[in-house]
């Protein structure tokens, strides 16, 4: 198990702190990490109003719930960028269905986060991720990827990819799979 | 209903529902799953500490400056601790020059280090506008503060810190574009210590020139809460015509710092 960084439990003083009511501790959590859940709404929203709306509201949150957090559960990274991605998601969810497909360049897409992690507080976890990414199929690591960065659902990674449901369900099941296998040894 | 085994033929959902691919009703699911049992609830958070690292390949991106003042204004908070700001009669900021002269005289407010942003644009009236503006800003001994390089296609800046002074703990640095005889328009808060990619608006686009300048104060965490500077400018830099760069077009901005008066 490792031990959590310095980062970390910085994070995880400010986040209890901010639970207590102190609005400069939740003044310095949002210097520290509004540009990264900024950058995770951004990347699956692709339109800038939406993901100011939702980092809004994924701040909002952090103030109301921060006295929910348990440092015990889960890492603070993890319940901010947690936060981050289900309001995302939700409001990805909400759009109307049926609406075309935004025009999003899927080759950028593709090529987006094939290169080194974005910041130094890359872990030791990313690069074990990494790495368990590298062994899978490249087109069951693309699926994978595009499911995780864009939070498109089975139906909809199917239409983008013109496969079958059927196909992509097994596709990507079989991708989580072999993960949690590889990163478990 | 399948047991939220982890062995064996686990249950998909729980890793579905971590990847985002289930839809509105499959994560309502989940979500009630993980209400009402232990064993789901930590089943879910098994997968997050297996997926989320890869959230590490995202760029960071810096809000917009508003938006802070908008998370304050529906929380109704007031901003604990924030140190007193020099007050700024109305009026005054029309000047750059001006206010710099009145920070250089308050001496004690004024950071050591001095940083100016050259930025560089150039323009060539037979040919298109360079895809590519950059800004270096180094020390006059050549030591850099912050590289920024703007990708004018892209509406886009990224500023790289290489250990600025001036910014003490519990400030934000933050990035301003003064046009000439204007106001300063807010860029953005960047750091001290790690990159920042700014997305560049129309508006700010269109007053990028010659005879605008950029500028960094020290702010109150999370960037001024006016819309307006109210800490000191450690940095300022005229924006002027150079040299492009190399074949692809791009140039590269040196942020310069000067020495700044002696400390109080």
């Amino acid at each position: 198990m490792n031990q959590p960084s310095d980062e970390t439990l910085a994070l995880e003083r400010l986040l209890t702190r901010t639970g207590r009511g102190d609005a400069r501790a939740f003044a310095e959590l949002y210097e520290r990490l509004s540009p990264r859940l900024f950058g995770v709404c951004l990347r699956m929203l692709r339109d800038r109003n939406e993901a100011e709306d939702v980092l809004q509201e994924v701040f909002v949150t952090v103030w109301r719930r921060a006295r929910d957090f348990d440092p015990a559960r889960a890492a603070a990274t993890t319940w901010l960028v947690t936060l981050a991605r289900n309001k995302a998601i939700d409001r990805l969810r909400q759009r109307r269905p049926g609406a075309p497909l935004e025009a999003v360049d899927f080759d950028r897409l593709a090529d987006e986060g094939r290169g080194p992690p974005a910041h130094a507080e890359a872990s030791q976890e990313y690069a074990r991720l990494r790495r368990c990414l590298e062994t899978l199929d490249p087109e069951d690591q693309g699926s994978l990827r595009e499911a995780f960065f864009t939070g498109a659902t089975y139906k909809e990674l199917a239409e983008r990819g013109q496969v079958p449901l059927g196909t992509m369900k097994s596709r990507i099941r079989r991708a989580l799979a072999q993960l949690r296998t590889c990163l478990e040894t | 209903m399948s047991t939220p085994s982890d062995e064996g033929s686990p249950d998909p959902r729980y890793a579905e529902y971590v990847l985002g691919v289930l839809d509105a009703d499959g994560r309502a699911q989940v979500e009630r799953e993980m209400a009402a049992s232990e064993s789901a609830a930590a089943a879910v958070e098994q997968w997050r500490r297996r997926l989320l690292p890869l959230t590490a390949e995202i760029a960071p991106q810096a809000p917009p400056a508003h938006l802070w003042q908008r998370i304050r204004g529906e929380l109704q908070l007031e901003e604990a601790g924030r140190a007193r700001a020099p007050a700024a009669p109305s009026g005054f900021t029309q000047s750059l020059r001006f206010w710099h002269r009145l920070t250089l005289a308050t001496g004690a407010l004024l950071a050591a280090a001095c940083v100016a942003i050259a930025f560089l644009l150039v323009r060539r009236p037979a040919a298109p506008a360079i895809p590519y503006m950059a800004s270096t800003i180094t020390e006059s001994g050549g030591r850099v503060g912050w590289t920024a390089t703007m990708d004018i296609a892209q509406s886009s800046m990224i500023v790289v810190p290489a250990a600025p002074e001036g910014v003490g703990s519990g400030r934000s640095p933050e990035l301003w574009l003064i046009p000439h005889g204007g106001k300063p328009i807010a860029v953005g808060v960047i750091s001290a210590n790690a990159p920042m990619t700014i997305h560049l608006p129309p508006a700010l686009l269109a007053r990028l020139g010659p005879t605008a300048v950029l500028a960094v104060s020290v702010e109150p965490l999370g960037g001024s809460p006016t819309g307006q500077p109210t800490g000191p400018v450690i940095g300022q830099g005229a924006i002027g015509a150079a040299a492009s760069g190399g074949a692809t077009g791009s140039a590269t901005a040196m942020i310069l710092f000067h020495p700044g008066p002696a400390r109080a």
